[in-house]
């Protein structure tokens, strides 16, 4: 469910709502947060959070502060906080973010790229056999 | 000392493993592997837990650093603290808030092909695997090529005619209506019906 | 409990290193090189060259053993390979092979 979001902050903008029976084809930019409960086919890109609720589809690439999803996503998610992926939720694709959390009980496939390092005693390690 | 038979296995947080373990047994992890771990039994990956390696096991936790991929017959747990380096597969798996990733990560009834909006777009994810991430622009840039798409599968649908009742036609369907789609469109087609299928 | 357990049915190829005690109810091949106690279990199997602390054994050793403390082969012990340590036991029923060095 969507009820991670962090109150309005200091985005400036308001909160956009994309209603369950609304389709969208096309960029969305913004401001504040979004929150799609329809479908939206084309890049999102809002200052805010966005959130993907249940029963909405996205197929886009995504650029927010966080992002949470309980519904279908298709495309590349850019983050600059949080990545999170509820159970139930369907998502493909690349995700970036501080950290990115997947649920159990969620389908994901794509790759996560979150920024650490390893502690020195793997790094540089003899085993570089990693793929098989 | 311990004389009770264990079936769990445990390399303590000063031990250090170069080699392979394998076997059927509780594998618990807090000391350093450095060598491809496979065991039928569940295996855990404690906090002062290190693995160089690939690692295999039924249920899979980590709380420790792993560089090498991540099986779980079951089900893979990447809990706080977790910090892995490689690929993550499992028919369910829970990545918690705190766990880092960096890598491809699948969970069952996400497909076996891993088809993507755009060919850019798909073509970018299968080569992303190995090397850095970066497909969005190529994506919106093929992002057009949908539009024909659509059109191909509407006839079947009577309300809204929207590329989502593409999703229970399914690829064959799709493919035999009307004059033929461009090759990209139809890849997407029938990617997403075999996706809709799944459930 | 030990630190480091191999238990019954996991095999480890390869070199075992720590600075605490571990048990060996499964197999270890390679190398196991411990600070502190090495108990080989009854069905344990080591084809390795152990050192360690002290070394009871019960189960199956193929390899040098060399300790820095004591060696302790209990009946059901099996081992085949040189044993040096300060001091060392064969108990009854312990199958044993090999030379003993007690650096006196």
């Amino acid at each position: 469910m969507a009820q991670t979001r962090t109150a309005t902050k200091a985005h400036g903008g308001g909160h956009g709502m994309i209603g369950a029976s609304t389709r969208v084809r096309g960029r969305i930019t913004g401001d504040g947060d979004l929150t799609v409960d329809g479908h939206v086919e084309g890049d999102i890109t809002v200052r805010g959070d966005l959130i993907v609720g249940e029963g909405a589809s996205v197929t886009s690439n995504v650029d927010a502060h966080s992002v949470t999803v309980s519904g279908t996503l298709d495309g590349d998610v850019t983050a600059r906080g949080a990545v999170r992926i509820a159970a139930g939720a369907k998502v493909r694709g690349t995700m970036q973010g501080e950290h990115v959390a997947i649920e159990e009980g969620a389908e994901f496939a794509g790759r996560l790229d979150c920024e650490f390092e390893l502690p020195p005693e793997l790094m540089g390690s003899t085993s570089s056999r990693k793929r098989s | 000392m311990a004389t009770s038979s264990h079936d769990v296995t445990v390399i303590g947080r000063g031990a250090r493993v170069r080699g392979r373990i394998t076997g059927s047994a509780t594998l618990d992890i807090q000391g350093l592997v450095d060598g491809e771990i496979l065991v039928d039994g569940d295996l855990t990956v404690g906090e002062t837990g290190m693995v160089a390696s690939d690692l295999s096991g039924r249920r899979v936790v980590v709380r420790g650093a792993v560089k090498g991929n991540v099986t779980g017959e079951e089900s893979v747990h990447l809990e706080d603290g977790a910090k892995v380096v490689g690929d993550v597969r499992a028919p369910r798996i829970a990545i918690a808030p705190g766990a880092l990733v960096r890598g491809f990560v699948q969970t069952a009834g996400a497909g076996a092909a891993r088809p993507r909006t755009t060919a850019a777009a798909k073509a970018t994810t299968t080569a992303t695997r190995p090397a850095a991430a970066h497909a969005a622009s190529t994506a919106s840039a093929a992002k057009p090529a949908v539009v024909p798409a659509a059109r191909g599968s509407v006839p079947r649908g009577a309300t809204l005619a929207g590329t989502n009742h593409a999703n229970h036609t399914g690829a064959a369907p799709v493919a035999k209506k009307g004059p033929p789609p461009p090759i990209v469109p139809a890849l997407k087609k029938g990617a997403k019906g075999a996706l809709a299928k799944k459930r | 409990m030990a630190s480091t357990i191999i238990g019954a049915g996991i095999t480890i190829e390869g070199e075992i290193t720590t600075d605490e005690d571990v048990l060996v109810q499964g197999t270890v091949r390679g190398k196991l090189n411990a600070k502190d106690g090495v108990v080989v279990e009854h069905g344990g199997v080591v084809e390795a060259d152990v050192t360690g602390g002290p070394l009871t054994v019960s189960g199956s050793v193929t390899g040098n053993i060399s300790s820095t403390d004591r060696v302790d082969l209990q009946p059901g012990a099996r081992v085949v390979g040189n044993v040096k340590a300060t001091r060392i036991t064969i108990a009854d029923g312990a199958q044993f092979k090999g030379n003993v060095d007690m650096d006196v």
